[in-house]
């Protein structure tokens, strides 16, 4: 009997999927699905309108990409590989992220200073929130409370509830902030800001800057595994990497040309760069701080959001 | 009279836009081209190598610059329409034959792009006889907000910045095949 639980066990362990990236290639209108256990792209899945944003549902179940061209968000199933809605968003839509239950999707518009709230399941915008210039980046802290949204041409972070939908809160950054993520414990975020060629660390509870960090040219996002900061610098084609503690440089890391998306993997063993020049991923070990593997997708990749399905 | 509104407004964002270069629209463009000359790759690398000398490409009427090959060193590139052309220097190795600079400013309506980035690369041949040339490009379209006007759109931007590579890498392959 022990045999058998330990058996359905080990089943268990092995049905455990296999993690993806869901790279959006801008220049190629489509969406490659890589295999992060193999390094193989599986699937290439048209999408159209110069898709730019991704956010992966925490569940898997779906992958969410922006379109500005066609102003649109596409709904991907990300187990069939299929594009299964179309919602029509209008403006400039770039950043994207799900809330953690999955039920609300917030959609930046570049143009328009507004976040766009969709319900997922119904695939309606049902509201729109006001921020400040060219939102860029959006997260959602684990505990789906609070909206984070990268304002870049304002230099600053807005902090919105997600209950009311209402900016409680505006937080100066550096110059140009693009990407923003949140760590796991919904403490700090961190913005690559473009401008200034740093990144700012927020505290978010007090809703201020606390530190900055210098890196390379151009930064783009911010990933966090085993307490460091990885920041893709567009122009040096690199990664910096940072002591999140002490905020210290700890090294460079040469990826390919103009690396833009970037996240760690679910055991945070690996950080995976999405190389928008080269048209490749490249796949840092976290232990090692060395590129370890490198993977083909479509022509220009910037896989800007969660687009690890993890 | 619906379009000559229209580009009237169309215009007036360019305008309030202006002082904000950072402003762009949401598709990075690329544009590669490539050469073969045949010379030997220091000969042509001696032609393209100093940044503050671009007088190799044929718009250009006067070149002037700063700080030599430093990272940061800048260069103004006088066309022969008069128009100017700024640009800083960001990475250079004189070892590897390659350099990368940014435009710092550029009317749209001499080079319809902003954000502008590109690298030149000059390395042997695959039959190591001769040389290649490669120039890369990465920038946004002229027109930084929604619905670009055609002249300033993303297909605009790619084609003045193919035509300038194409053109450039001729009249340099002219330049070093003749032996001067």
């Amino acid at each position: 009997m022990r045999a058998v639980v330990f058996a359905l066990a080990l089943a268990g362990i092995g049905a455990a999927r296999a993690e993806e990236a869901f790279v959006t290639n801008q220049l190629s209108d489509d969406l490659t699905v890589v295999d992060l256990a193999t390094s193989k792209p599986q699937a290439t899945i048209a999408i159209g309108g110069k898709p730019a944003g991704v956010a992966v549902s925490r569940d898997g179940r779906f992958a969410y990409v922006t379109s500005p061209d066609s102003k649109s968000v596409s709904v991907v199933d990300a187990v069939a590989r299929q594009v299964v809605g179309r919602i029509e968003v209008g403006g400039g839509p770039l950043g994207i992220a799900v809330a953690p239950d999955g039920a609300t999707i917030y959609v930046a518009d570049w143009y328009a200073a507004t976040i766009r709230v969709i319900d997922a399941k119904a695939q309606l915008i049902t509201a729109s929130i006001a921020v400040g210039a060219s939102p860029s980046g959006l997260a959602v802290t684990p505990d789906g409370k609070l909206l984070l949204s990268a304002d870049r041409d304002d230099d600053s972070v807005s902090v919105v509830e997600t209950a009311t939908r209402e900016r409680r809160a505006t937080i100066k950054v550096g110059a140009r902030p693009f990407g923003v993520t949140i760590d796991a414990e919904g403490r700090r975020a961190y913005t690559a800001n473009v401008g200034s060629n740093d990144v700012s660390v927020i505290d978010i509870a007090e809703a201020r800057e606390i530190g900055r960090v210098k890196v390379g040219l151009r930064p783009y996002a911010v990933a966090l595994a085993r307490g460091r900061g990885f920041v893709t610098d567009q122009y040096d084609g690199t990664v910096s990497v940072f002591d999140l503690g002490s905020l210290a440089p700890v090294k460079r890391i040469t990826v390919g040309d103009y690396p833009e998306g970037i996240m760690a993997t679910a055991d945070a063993q690996r950080i995976v760069v999405a190389n928008w020049e080269s048209n490749t991923l490249s796949i840092i070990d976290t232990d090692r701080l060395e590129v370890v593997g490198e993977v083909k997708v479509g022509d220009g990749p910037r896989a800007f959001g969660a687009f690890l399905r993890r | 009279m619906r379009v000559t509104i229209g580009g009237l407004a169309a215009a007036l964002a360019v305008l309030a836009l202006a002082g904000t270069a950072w402003a762009h629209g949401p598709t990075r463009q690329k544009v590669r081209e490539s050469i073969e000359i045949n010379a030997p790759p220091a000969k042509v690398w001696a032609v393209i190598g100093t940044f503050h000398d671009m007088s190799w490409l044929p718009p250009v009427s006067r070149t002037e610059g700063e700080k030599g090959n430093e990272i940061g060193a800048t260069r103004r590139l006088t066309l022969a329409t008069g128009a100017t052309v700024d640009e800083e220097l960001y990475k250079y190795d004189a070892e590897k034959m390659s350099y990368s600079y940014r435009i710092t400013a550029v009317d749209v309506k001499v080079l319809p792009v902003t954000n502008y980035s590109s690298t030149l690369t000059v390395s042997p041949s695959a039959d190591g006889k001769g040389t290649l040339v490669e120039w890369a490009g990465a920038f946004y379209r002229g027109y930084p907000l929604n619905d670009p006007p055609p002249e300033l759109n993303d297909e605009a931007a790619v084609k003045a910045v193919g035509g300038l590579y194409q053109m450039g890498l001729e009249a340099l392959k002219k330049k070093t095949e003749s032996g001067s």
